[in-house]
This record gives structure tokens, sequence and C-alpha cells, in this order.
């Protein structure tokens, strides 16, 4: 909120800078989002037009002769058409500084004018709230006094941060009360209608609560009102604070609100049907016309306060126009109300309105703001000429906020630092709270001030001490090491993951998780089925972020799209997929993907496949501790004929794989593309390999060219080659395949290398001729393969 | 006659060092010793020569013949000494241009967030916390009612949030993760929960709808706000660097009291102002507090036997300031060539 330091000090005498004041409001607790700096003004006089000429040679202009408590009169002329005799107004004096203006002597057609008569613009208000012409300042002011002075007119104005708990400090006075506190000092309380806090008068009920959700009402008879401008320190102030002047009434209505809090409503008492009002739900088919003269349907959201015909005001929000306050109003009725700040809210939410008034009372405003506000505005009201009668309150009692006890041990308990009772004392009480330490001095009984409704325990009373003594004072310290139960294997899971994909060259990418229509829409296109029913979000801010992620490939996809080039291109990420309708479920797993730049390859060979299967089996290798299974699988979103599952003690873990070519067509990639996919669930846990000492023999290699159907996997030859070796295979390796006209149509020639190795001696050449013989008879028996002719 | 034998001895020498001489390398130098020393070369006809001498001179032949080869013999050894020294020599010339760029290996890399993440749990488990992660869709019962935010709350309002249906939306920050433990667990509690948060935010230079927080949680007896700060400073010693220092100031979350913002020295320009901090010495990075009553009873805990507090901080505004990165964007644009740089 704008807090005009000019305003402030109505309160507290404070003679630090701007900059102090705002460091002192964050230490506080209320951050200072910016410092409006006002621009630099001397020069300038409180004067009276003791005679106002016509200029001798110029129709448009007057000649004044201004008094301003000096030696001898000014003669000043102006342009202005707004200047008669014997007003008061800011007269600026040779040498004078203004808003972009330095006055010097000026001939102004002969005449010598010894100065400048002022308006809003030149003294930095904004001109469309102030007259038109020079501005119109109060008889009773002392003429010659420093205009900019006795306005403050030079103060800055900060934008407080207030938070949600704190409507109190939504005002001038509880900033002041703040910073008051923070310097030591207590504020000036405003002046406030002695009447106001009579007992409830006997006499005609001029409200009747009906809702619960208003559960005080604070109602005023004021008579004798007369309609028109604000003395200029009230305006000054609401324009500092950003709001416009209107009149004596409205701006007494405003000034109350920025002041105090408390926001108030005028009812032009005339107009108000059967001379009372009451508060309930709006019924159906209801409406309401409204200041700014539409029409608003209402139904029972609404809160209303009606006259006896129809609803006059949306509780909190906004008046209807038949008992707007207007130049022939002459009796009011002032409302000071306390409305449950979750129904304004809604109703605010329903309308599409806030304002300064709902936000207040969005945040449940104290019960005893109400009693304040009315009485303040009484005040202010007489003062202006208006006769306030006692108020009328309906609802609950203004009881003050209840008593806390606070052990003075407490500070160090939360806080880890010593306050003593004196000092917890003092600081409460510079806030305004009541405190009696107990007897043997270890606790507090506390009484938090009207206003402040936020404090309720212990914890929120150790709280304002801190604040008032500074949370700079905490120090700092280590806690315990605690033995702790929580598992953090997820984690730890995450971060191996993360890690074994990077060693392999993988860079790791994070995605967005909302997603755009589009992206599942690319998979319907290219006919490739969704793992599951994909999750919307209801209220997305865009259709770009409408839905929320099916799986992590697509994502993968775009940046594929995107950044695969002439080089591999490896990528992955780690996050949760969701999926269901209408319960969604999350799933975390980890995507990661190979692009590859294009290559002439014979139909049976895909040699990108088989670098992607090779990392991702050393990949899961890390993770296990042990070797996965390949198994050829079908998953939508792969190569139905170039995927497969990775097993770890026969259980899925992964799938990997050439992606599926419509997916690539539909995501505009030109490269190979493979990826994998493994949900966090199916991570094996790690087992640390068992010891077997390696054999001190020497190994025989010998290569095999065999010539077999061109169906038979390699991992039946690797079988076949084991089994038929007797317990002497240290190793198989197939190493190459060729189809063509070399060999016999029909077929294909697979390369195995089988490393010979026994445990106890050194292998024989003789001993390997047998093992030679027996694993051929095996490979022909299972796998009908035969020896390749050279 | 002895004295032919002497002749062709000499002559065979000449010519033996003749051949060594142009013999360049250790082949050319086993071709020469094959040639005059080998079983059948020249120096065997000069043997059989001896057959033609009297007795009595054949002694003396022999030895002559035998000198003679022991000397050719010493004259290959020489020279084959001169050749190891000479390809020595030429090996040690070699020079290559070591600036020629190294052929680099696929180079994999961890994504900012994540490394700015892992550090910061690194710090806490070496203090004792477990590192525990959560669901991103939550309950509004978790998301807010559990922490002291109920229906209607105007601090509800800076949590915006995205709902997949009545009652169920996207977490609006790590701190359900409190009383999700709490509740499975007793006292005492040490856990930092590293998570995606989602709130209904325009994505611009320094907001995202999506973004990362690091929750703290630590629950004990005797546990005050000087232990968060103290943990805090060390916190941001780790990933910002070791002159850190930490101010709070007064805040409010209604699932704390008291309440504290959290300011760190900024790492930019070591506290002395600069444009990355606004000129003030200090970022802001987070929230914190005790934790309140009504969480510590509504996860079943007593708050008159434990305290404890907690605290958020954003994980990205973590890697934007140590990495200068000046728009959050960045950071999901997934660029290779920006990660490759990052890493
Ligand atoms: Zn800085």
């Amino acid at each position: 909120m704008k807090l005009p330091i000019a305003w402030l000090r109505d309160y507290l005498d404070v003679t630090l800078s701007s900059d102090e004041i705002a460091a002192r409001f964050a230490a506080l607790g209320f951050p200072v989002d910016d410092i409006v700096r006002r621009p630099v003004l001397s020069g300038v006089r409180v004067g009276r037009l003791a005679r106002v000429e016509k200029h001798p040679d110029a129709d448009r202009l007057l000649v004044c002769t201004v008094d301003v408590a000096g030696p001898k009169a000014l003669t000043i002329a102006t342009a202005a058409t707004n200047v008669a005799e014997g007003q008061v107004v800011p007269v600026a004096l040779l040498g004078a500084q203004l808003v972009g203006l330095t006055i010097g002597p000026r001939k102004m057609r002969g005449i010598d004018s010894e100065g400048m008569l002022c308006s809003a613009a030149e003294l930095g208000l904004e001109a469309e709230w102030f007259e038109d012409g020079i501005l119109q300042l109060e008889d009773e002011l002392e003429i010659g006094a420093d205009f900019t002075r006795m306005f403050r007119l030079g103060d800055d104005v900060l934008d407080v941060e207030v938070t949600a708990n704190r409507v109190d400090a939504m005002s001038v006075l509880g900033l002041a009360r703040e910073l008051a506190a923070s310097l030591g000092a207590r504020v000036r309380e405003p002046e406030t209608h002695r009447d106001s806090n009579a007992e409830r008068p006997l006499g005609p009920a001029l409200v009747r609560l009906e809702s619960p959700d208003c559960t005080r009402f604070v109602a005023q008879r004021v008579s004798g009102v007369t309609v028109r401008p604000s003395p200029f320190w009230m305006r000054v102030r609401l324009a500092l604070a950003g709001q416009r002047p209107i009149n004596n009434l409205v701006d007494i209505s405003n000034f109350v609100m920025f002041e105090g809090a408390q926001p108030l409503h005028f009812y032009d008492f005339e107009h108000v049907a059967g001379g009372a009002l009451v508060v309930r739900d709006a019924r159906e088919g209801e409406s309401i016309r409204t200041l700014d003269d539409a029409e608003r349907k209402l139904d029972s959201r609404f809160l209303v306060i009606a006259d006896e015909r129809e609803p006059q005001c949306i509780a909190g929000l906004k008046g209807a126009a038949p008992t707007e306050v207007s130049p022939a109003t002459h009796e009011l009725l002032v409302e000071a109300a306390t409305f449950s700040g979750p129904r304004v809210r809604r109703m605010s939410v329903a309308l599409g309105l806030r304002t300064e008034a709902s936000s207040r009372h969005e945040k449940g405003l104290p019960l005893g703001l109400s009693t304040w506000g009315a009485a303040r505005a009484a005040y202010l009201l007489e003062r202006a000429g208006a006769s306030p009668d006692a108020p009328f309150v309906a609802g609950a009692d203004d009881a003050p906020p209840a008593p806390i006890r606070v052990a003075v041990a407490s500070f160090a308990q939360l806080l880890g630092m010593t306050i003593d009772a004196n000092e917890a004392a003092g600081a409460l009480r510079a806030l305004g709270f009541s405190v009696e330490v107990a007897a043997g001095g270890d606790a507090l009984e506390t009484v938090p001030p009207f206003w402040r409704g936020d404090v309720k325990i212990r914890e929120d009373v150790v709280e304002e001490v801190a604040r008032v003594v500074g949370y700079d004072r905490i120090e700092s310290a280590l806690p315990p090491v605690l033995e702790t139960r929580v598992s953090s294997d997820d984690y730890r899971n995450e971060s191996r993951i993360a890690q074994a994909l990077a060693t392999r060259g993988y860079r790791e990418a994070v995605t967005f998780s909302l997603q755009p229509a589009a992206l599942q829409r690319r998979y319907e296109r290219a006919g490739v089925a969704l793992p599951g029913p994909v999750v919307g979000i209801l209220n997305p801010l865009s259709e770009d972020q409408r839905y929320l992620r099916f799986s992590l490939l697509p994502a993968l996809l775009e940046l594929a799209a995107k950044y695969a080039r002439d080089d591999a291109y490896r990528v992955f990420e780690i996050g949760h997929v969701f999926e269901g309708d209408p319960e969604p479920f999350e799933t975390p797993g980890v995507a990661w993907l190979l692009a590859l730049p294009q290559s002439a390859e014979p139909a049976w060979r895909d040699s990108g496949f088989l670098t992607f299967k090779g990392e991702s089996l050393a990949f899961v290798r890390a993770l296990a501790g042990r070797d996965a299974e390949v198994v050829s699988t079908a998953q939508p979103g792969w190569h139905p004929g170039k995927s497969a599952a990775l097993l770890v003690d026969g259980r899925d873990v992964a799938v990997i794989g050439a992606v599926d070519p419509r997916l690539l067509a539909a995501f505009e990639i030109d490269v190979r593309v493979y990826a994998g996919w493994m949900r966090m669930a199916d991570l094996p846990a790690y087992r640390a390999p068992r010891y077997k000492p390696a054999s001190k023999y020497p190994t025989v290699a010998r290569d095999l060219a065999l010539i077999v159907a061109p169906e038979i996997p390699a991992l039946d030859i690797e079988h076949a080659v084991r089994a038929g070796g007797d317990g002497a295979i240290a190793d198989v390796r197939v190493f190459d395949e060729y189809r063509g006209p070399q060999i016999e149509a029909g077929k294909k020639s697979i390369a195995v290398r089988v490393i010979l190795q026994r445990d106890d001696a050194t292998l024989t050449d003789a001993e390997a001729d047998g093992h030679v013989a027996a694993i051929l008879a095996a490979l022909h028996e299972r796998c009908g393969a035969r020896i390749r002719d050279s | 006659m002895f004295s032919d034998l002497t002749d062709q001895l000499d002559a065979l020498g000449a010519r033996l060092r003749e051949a060594l001489a142009s013999a360049g390398d250790h082949a050319a130098l086993e071709g020469v010793r094959v040639r005059f020393l080998g079983r059948s070369g020249e120096i065997t006809q000069v043997r059989r020569a001896i057959g033609t001498l009297s007795p009595a001179e054949r002694p003396a032949a022999g030895k002559a013949i035998n000198d003679a080869v022991a000397q050719f013999e010493a004259e290959l050894e020489s020279r084959s000494h001169e050749l190891d020294a000479r390809a020595l020599e030429g090996e040690l010339a070699l020079a290559i241009d070591v600036t020629f760029p190294g052929i680099a290996p696929a180079t994999g890399s961890l994504h900012p967030i994540r490394r700015a993440m892992e550090d910061a749990c690194r710090y806490f488990e070496r203090h004792g916390f477990a590192v525990v992660l959560g669901p991103e869709i939550e309950t509004e019962y978790y998301n807010f009612d559990a922490l002291n935010i109920p229906p209607d709350h105007p601090a509800r309002e800076g949590l915006d949030s995205f709902y997949l249906r009545p009652g169920l939306l996207l977490r609006t920050h790590t701190s359900p993760m409190q009383v999700r433990t709490m509740q499975a667990h007793p006292p005492p509690i040490a856990i930092v929960v590293p998570g995606k948060c989602y709130r209904r935010d325009a994505i611009d230079a320094r907001h995202s709808p999506m973004f990362h927080q690091i929750e703290g949680l630590l629950v004990a007896p005797g546990i005050h706000l000087g232990h968060l700060k103290g943990v805090l400073e060390g916190l941001f010693r780790e990933v910002f660097g070791p002159k850190q220092a930490v101010r709070f100031r007064p805040s409010f979350f209604p699932f704390v009291e008291p309440g504290a913002e959290v300011d760190t020295t900024c790492p930019g320009c070591g506290g002395e102002g600069c444009k990355t901090c606004g000129g003030s010495g200090w970022i802001e990075i987070g929230g914190s507090g005790m934790v309140h009553p009504d969480v510590l009873r509504e996860s079943g805990y007593d708050p008159a036997g434990v305290t404890g507090w907690a605290f958020g901080v954003g994980i990205e505004r973590i890697a934007m300031v140590r990495q200068d990165i000046d728009d959050i964007r960045v950071l999901f644009e997934n660029d290779p060539r920006v990660l490759e740089q990052l890493a």
C-alpha cells in the first residue's frame, strides 16, 4: 500500500530519511517495494489575494496584490481564471523551486510579476484530481507560512508490502504504530467522536442482521451535512496515498479507511426506504444499480445491505445509486461493518471487482475497528459542520482479544536468544499490548490491542517481540545431528540414474510437465496409442499448458527435432508422467534418447539400435550391478520390430528401441532416433556382484563362421555355443553378420568368437579342438547352423 | 699361402665396412651379418681356404680368421648401437602440434537445476538429514488445510494453483511433505524435500508455472530459529561460496510462527550491492519459520514436547544466481550448447 510519509508524520515525529524508514519497515516485516521520490519544492508560501484587478493591457491576464506577510505585498500577474479577491492560495516567491521550473522575475505585458500562484501540477500533485487552475486553501491557514513544509509536500511516498495477516497495517496509522514500536516511541492516536463510545442507545433500530456473514454493524446517523470540497490537508493526503479526492463526504469515508483500515459506506439517509437497513443474502432475481450506472443481477451468493425496498449496497464492495451521496445530501447513515472475509472474497471474484474496501474486508477485520471507524468518521464529520447521533450497534460486542500467557523461556525456546521479561514487555507495550509481568518474572500476561485480531497464541506473541527486538539478534547455531528413520532411497536412485546416464554421454533436460493438446494430437495423427487417458488441468493458464504430460518422450522428441543434426545427440529426462481419468495418478520415471544421422544400411541391420542397446545395457548394469536380459517386445511408441524389453532377474526393467517411424514423421524428425523408458519403481536394487577368481591359465580363441537361417537370433547361437562348450567357455561374442551373394540364398552368415579356458590347467590344442567339435554339433542341432565354406 | 689369406681377410674387412656404412637400419645390418659372417657367408669361403695351407700355417691362419671374425662382430655391434642412437635421436626430434583439437568422448551432463539440488542435498545429508521425494499431484488437505491454510484464507491467494478436479491439484510448494512425513514417522524428523512445484504464473523472465523448491524440516525437542540460521548459512556456503551470511526478516506464512523471509549475501557482489540484488547486497531466497503448533498437532505431534522449523528455497534461484542466468526460461529450453556451457 502507498504510505505517504507526510501522512505518517501526523501520528509520529520522525526525522529519519525515507531510506532509513524503509529499512525499519523491512526489518519489521513490511518490505518496501518502492520509494516514490517527491520533487524538491521550495519558496512557496501561503498567501492571500488582497486585490485582484484586470491587467491594463491584456484581457486574459489578472494582476493580483498578494499578501504573504512579508514587508510588502507582492504583485503577481496570472492567467488563471479561478482567482478572486480574498482567496488563500499557494504563492511561489522569486527564486522558488517548483516541478520543472524556478521562479524568476518576469515582465507580463509591462507588469513586473514578483512570483507565481501555484496549481497542483507545479507542486507535483495529480493535476486531474485538483481544481483546474490555482489551488484553493482554507481561510484559517496562517498567511506567510511555508506552504511546502506545512503540508509536507517534500516527503516521499513508500510502497509498502503488507502480509495477508495484517489487515490492521493496511493503514497509515497501523504502519505508524509499527514504526513507533521500532523507534521506542508512541503514536498520537487520532481523535474520535466522544459520544461514539457511549452505551448502546435506545431508539429505532437502524440495522437488522439476517446473515451470520455480518458479525457487527455500527450505524450512525449524521445530520446537517453540507457537501463541498474537503480541506486541502485531507485532499493532499488522499492524493499522495493514490486516492482521488471527490468531496468532503466521500473523502472522509476514504480517509478513515486509509488512516485506520476500517472501510466505511455512507448512505443518503433520506433515500433509505423505511429508514432502516437489513443485512441479508440477495434474493434470486434481485438486481442492483451501482454507482457506475451498471445494472448488476444478484443471487444468493451475494450479501447485501438493503432498505425495505431493494439492495442498496453489495457488502464491502459497491454501493447503489439511489442512496449514493450527492450534492443534495443532508443526512447520512454511516456504515462501519465487519463482514466475513471469505464471503467478501467470493463476491469479489464473482463480480470481477476488487476495491480498496474489499481488499481489507476479505482479510477479516477485527471487530473493534468498526467502533473506531464510526467514531472517527463522526469526529471528522462533526469538524466539517455536521451533527452525529450516538451510534447504533448490531451484532457482536467488540470484546477485546483474549489474553495470552507467555513464559519468558519461550523466547529462548523458539528463537534461541535470551530476551528478559522487561525487554519483552517493553516491545509488546510499544505495539499497543497491555502487559503484566507475572510474579516471579517468568511469564507475561498479555492482551493484544483491539486492532490485532491476528495475535492468538504464544508463538504469535513471541514473533511480535522478535520483530521489535530485531530478527538480526537471532544467532546461528548448528542443531544436533539426529538419527532419522526416513529413507532417502528414491532420491538416491534418481541421482544414480542421472549420474549413470550423464557418464554415458547423455545430457539431462528439464521440460515442462504442462503441455499443449498438440502433443497428444501428434500421437493420434500418427496412429500411436497413448499410454492412458491424458490428465487435463481444470483451470489452465493457457492452451500451451492445458494437459499434464502422458510421457517424457514427446518433449525429448521435440528437443531432437530442434537440436539433433549431423552429430549424435543424447538427452534424458527424469520426471513424473501422468495418466488416469477420473482419478489422476503419476509415475516417476526416466526416458533417454539417442539421435543419429541417417546412414545407408541393409534392411536387416540397424547399427544405431546396437549402439543404443549397448549404452542402455551398460546403464542398467551400472544401476543393478548385474546384466540385463534382452527380449524383443512391442510397445506403443516404439518400432514393433526394433524394440526390446530389458529384464533383470526375470522382471521388466526398461523398454528400449527405435522410435516408431510414424512418431518421427509426426514430430518432423528426419534422423534415426532410439529411446528408452524406465519407471523408477521398476529399478532393481543394486546388488554388489560376487567375487569369482579369474583363471590363471591362458585362453584359446576360435572364430567360427556359421551359415544359419536368417530368423535364428544371435542369442540362440550364443546359448548353443555355451551348451556345447561343456563349461570351458570363458566368453562368446557374436561379432559379425552378413547376408548377400557370397553365401547361399536365404541364409545369413554369422561370425562368433569363442573364448575357451580351463580354471585348473592350460587348455591343449587337442582339447580345444574337441570343444569346438562339440560346439559345432550343438549349433547344428539347436540352430541348424553349419560352418561356412571358405 | 698365409699372406694370401691375410689379404683376403683385409679385402673382406674393407667390403664389410663399406656395407656397414651403407646399412641404414637393423634389417640391412642383419643382411650384412648374414652376407659376411653367416653360415654360407663370405667368411666361410675364407675358412675353407685353410685346407689349402700347410699344416704349419693352419694354426696361425685359424687364429687370424677368428680374430678377424671377432673384430667384424665388434664392428657390427658398434654399427648397431650407432643405429639405435640415431633412431632414438630421430624419435626424440619428433614434435606434433599439441594444440590440435583432441577427440572428445560423448559428454553428458546434469541439468543445472539438478546440480543445484544435489549440492544442496549433499550439505543436508552430511548433517544427518534424509532426502525424500513426494507426489506432484496433491490433495487440498495436504497442500492447504493441514498447513493451516483453510479455504478462503487470504494466504491461498499467493498460491494460485492448477486443479485437476475439485480437491486435487498440482502442489504449489513442497511443504505438503512436512505433514506427510510427520504423519508417517514419529519425531525426531530431519528431512529435505527437493521437487517440482506449480503455480498459476504466466511465464516470463522471473516466473515459471513449473519450478523447483527444496523444503527443509527439522522437528525434535529443543530446536529453535538459531539452528535454522546456522543450517541455512551452511547451505548457502555450500552452494554459493564460503562468505555467505543469512538475514531473517519477519514475514507471514500460515504454517509457521514466528515466520521469516530468508535473505543471503548477494553472491554477485559479495554484499557490496549490484544489479542482481538491486543494490541491497542481499538476495531473497526463501521463506521459513518455526512449524506452527496447529501443523504439529495435525501431524500427530505434541507441540509441548517438540519444536521445529521448516524452510523452502527456490532451486532455480540458486542455479540462476550462481551461474549468472538472467532469465528462468533458459533453464527450460535445454539448448545443448547452453547445457554444455553450464555443466
Ligand atoms: Zn549484488
